[in-house]
């Protein structure tokens, strides 16, 4: 596969230590008819080169749109980058116009989207699909193109590749359409690779398949990835770093062991608490518990959050924590968490006398 | 012979199923001819004892879903028996079906298509009662009030639309809808599959809670593995319409014996930090279509361990050690031992 071990097009990489991509406070608003919808309300984060960051966070907390926004996809009629930054290999992608969005978005960010039967064309067969980004972004003949376009879905394992070039998206599995997507997705070799739960729809075994095929994409090409997902088995499985989203914000950040074992946040505490676990053989028990329970439901988007988003279900919350927002405070290498009470600071405040 | 996997005949089995197929016609064509059949559920049995959570998991298509919804005789069986507390209900017309629909009830996977949007929170959990002729008047009202009260939702509720809820309180709506009547059988198809993270949890525990109260058996439809090791006493596995294994959660955590068993541990993912790089299978292939099942073992396309007879031979299911069935050409019997590559 030696058309996709050259550098992207026009792309040349800088040194190692700078993120690829940085996202500061990012705040996305949607305007409806019953108010503004704050999507997305103060999210940040570093994607480094060749690194998997996934993004966890329940239904409606604000993960596809904060995709979309860095993008430039939210379609202007209805919604709004408000605020923050987005940079991207050195250039301020808020700022750009559509035109330039273009040349980058498919081509050196590309995503994959939430449903994969809604983002395939119904009339076109596999194979031109994926030749026809390649034509876009690279400038290649139509020859060419597909000849690439079978190389790729190769790439992403798809058996008797040439024949299944001149299918249309019906005739595969759901499992063979998200590797489609994958190979449309990759065909450019773009430095940064949005999956939006792209394994959600799937199977447990062809989720496997799937999850295996995208890490060993990733260091074959170095791409960086950022992998959004409710599943924090998946995390486990995939992610090097994770952020947690919770209604719109960025609750905590840190790499995968750090967050699992040393989790700050208590909505991120409660997450891993309420999750069932799959007992190790020899440690099983005997009777059925109950799960740990995190109280109440989120918040709704349409109302100013003063303080922080997790007050209201939070079993620590003080006075302070409705009132006042918590910044996202540093806990210790790679590892920040947007709590008052947590916060390391905190132990100095609660031991030091009101002044 | 008892049904596979029931622990030992007893006075306490709220269902026995035997041999439950339901075939799906497809039909093509100007007159819709019948040009074939999905064998949706191909001949699948268990049983279920009071206060016992048995646990349908499998891929999507294997038939959970048709096994519950055959059961609830929301789908005519197209062969076996259903026998719910003694009678076998699996021919019965729709008249005399229904004194004993009060004896099940279904939870659905989506709350949100499976509330009538017109009614009232409160009118949704009476209309059972008083179709039933169950209760009138304020004894109607007192009775909707304390399951309300039991499924953890506010009083002031009942006035409200479904719209009106979040996914877990309309899940909770239902849970309250079908313990109106008083079952002794819930068929919970995906109950939890709808709903976030954290409100899982939530109604896990009530299902768990309610299940030790009331002793009621539970048939408990689902794909995460989690979730069923949590809740499940039993746990049987399901592919292409048939029943590969079935065992108590134990033995089938600890000691899988069926390859598609063993695969699908493998492939769910845990969240827990892989400190070593996990051994796992992956199973290479798609899953068949169930309109033209494989020959032989229908797992004989994708197994890890396939030898050439199994593609010849269907392997029955076998109890190979005490209340652990598995259908596995591999798998002989107890006294053979295992005979694993
Ligand atoms: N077009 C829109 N108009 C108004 N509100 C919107 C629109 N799109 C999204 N939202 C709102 O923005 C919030 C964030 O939505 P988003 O799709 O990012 O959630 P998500 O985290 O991806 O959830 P899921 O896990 O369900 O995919 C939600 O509250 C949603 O209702
Ligand atoms: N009414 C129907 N008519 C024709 N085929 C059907 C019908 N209902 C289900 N099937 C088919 O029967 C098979 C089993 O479906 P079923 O819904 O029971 O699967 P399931 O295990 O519940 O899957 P899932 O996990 O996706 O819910 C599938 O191939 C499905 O397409
Ligand atoms: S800031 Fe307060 S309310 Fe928010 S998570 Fe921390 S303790 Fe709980
Ligand atoms: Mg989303
Ligand atoms: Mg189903």
């Amino acid at each position: 596969m030696a058309a996709l071990d050259k550098t992207p097009s026009g792309a040349a990489r800088a040194d190692n230590t700078e993120p690829i991509l940085s996202v500061r406070d990012l705040r996305t608003q949607f305007f409806t008819s019953d108010g503004v919808v704050r999507a997305v309300d103060g999210v940040s984060f570093d994607l480094h080169r060749s690194e998997t960051l996934c993004i966890v966070g329940e239904s409606g907390c604000g993960k596809s749109v904060t995709a979309l926004s860095i993008l430039g996809l939210i379609p202007r009629e209805i919604g709004r980058v408000v605020g923050g930054s987005i940079r991207f290999d050195g250039m301020e992608l808020t700022k750009l116009d559509e035109g330039e969005m273009r040349r980058i978005r498919g081509n050196r960010i590309s995503m994959i989207f939430q449903e994969p039967m809604s983002s395939l064309n119904p009339v076109y067969t596999v194979g031109f699909q994926i030749a026809e980004t390649l034509r876009i972004h690279q400038g290649l003949s139509n020859k060419a193109a597909a000849e690439r376009a079978i190389e790729m879905l190769a790439l992403v394992r798809i058996a008797d590749a040439r024949r299944r070039a001149g299918e249309y998206p019906h005739q595969l599995s759901g499992g063979m359409r998200q590797r489609v997507m994958i190979a449309i997705a990759l065909a450019c070799n773009p430095q940064v690779l949005i999956a939006d739960e792209p394994t959600t729809a799937l199977d447990v075994t062809i989720q496997a398949q799937i999850l295996e095929l995208m890490v060993e994409l990733k260091e074959r090409l170095g791409t960086a990835i950022v992998l959004i997902t409710h599943d924090l088995g998946v995390v486990a499985e995939v992610a090097e770093r994770v952020i947690v989203m919770y209604a719109g914000r960025t609750a905590e950040e840190a790499t995968v062991s750090e967050l699992l074992d040393n989790p700050q946040h208590p909505y991120t505490r409660g997450l891993i608490g309420s999750i069932p676990r799959r007992s190790t053989p020899g440690a099983r028990k005997t009777t059925r518990t109950r799960l740990q329970e995190i109280r109440g439901i989120v918040p709704s988007l349409r109302e100013e959050i003063p303080g922080c988003a997790f007050a209201p279900r939070c079993s620590i919350a003080t006075e302070r924590c409705t009132s006042q927002r918590p910044p996202l405070e540093t806990h210790g290498p790679r590892h920040s968490a947007a709590c008052w009470e947590t916060a390391p600071s905190s132990a100095l405040t609660a031991t030091s006398p009101r002044s | 012979m008892s049904a596979p996997g029931t622990p030992s005949p007893s006075a306490d089995v709220v269902l026995e199923v035997k041999d439950l197929k339901k075939h799906f016609p497809i039909r093509k064509g100007l007159f819709s001819s019948v040009v074939g059949h999905v064998q949706a559920v191909d001949g699948v049995s268990f049983s279920i004892r009071r206060g016992e959570a048995l646990c349908l998991v499998g891929e999507s298509g294997c038939g959970k879903s048709t096994v519950a919804r055959t059961i609830a005789r929301l789908e005519e069986p197209t062969a076996g028996s259903i026998v719910l507390n003694g009678t076998d209900i699996s021919a019965l017309g729709e008249g005399e079906i229904r004194p004993y629909r009060r004896q099940m009830q279904m939870i659905f996977q989506d709350p949100y298509s499976s509330l009538n949007p017109r009614l009232t929170a409160g009118e949704i959990v009476s209309e059972p009662l008083t179709n039933f002729g169950l209760a009138m008047g304020s004894d109607l009202q007192a009775r909707v009030a304390s399951l309300f009260e039991r499924v953890g939702l506010r009083a002031d509720a009942m006035a409200k639309y479904p719209h009106e809820f979040s996914g877990g309180q309309r899940q909770r709506l239902g849970i309250a809808r079908a313990l109106a009547v008083s079952p002794q059988l819930i068929l919970a198809d995906e109950p939890l599959s709808a709903l976030d993270v954290s409100v899982q949890a939530q109604v896990l525990n009530l299902l768990i809670d309610l299940q030790d109260e009331l002793q009621l058996g539970y048939l408990f439809v689902s794909h995460d593995l989690a979730v069923v090791e949590h809740i499940g006493h039993r746990i049987a596995v399901m592919y292409l319409g048939r029943i590969v294994e079935i065992a108590d959660n134990a033995s089938l955590f600890d000691t899988p014996l069926h390859p598609y068993t063993e695969a699908l541990l493998a492939a769910a993912p845990v969240p827990e930090v892989q400190r070593t790089k996990r051994e796992r299978i992956i199973l290479t292939g798609d899953v068949p279509s169930p309109s033209a099942p494989p020959s032989g073992c229908r797992f004989h396309t994708r197994c890890p361990y396939v030898r050439p007879e199994c593609s010849r031979i269907d392997p029955p299911l076998v109890e190979v050690a005490p209340g652990h069935h598995v259908a596995c050409l591999l798998r002989p019997g107890p006294s053979a031992g295992h005979a694993a590559p």
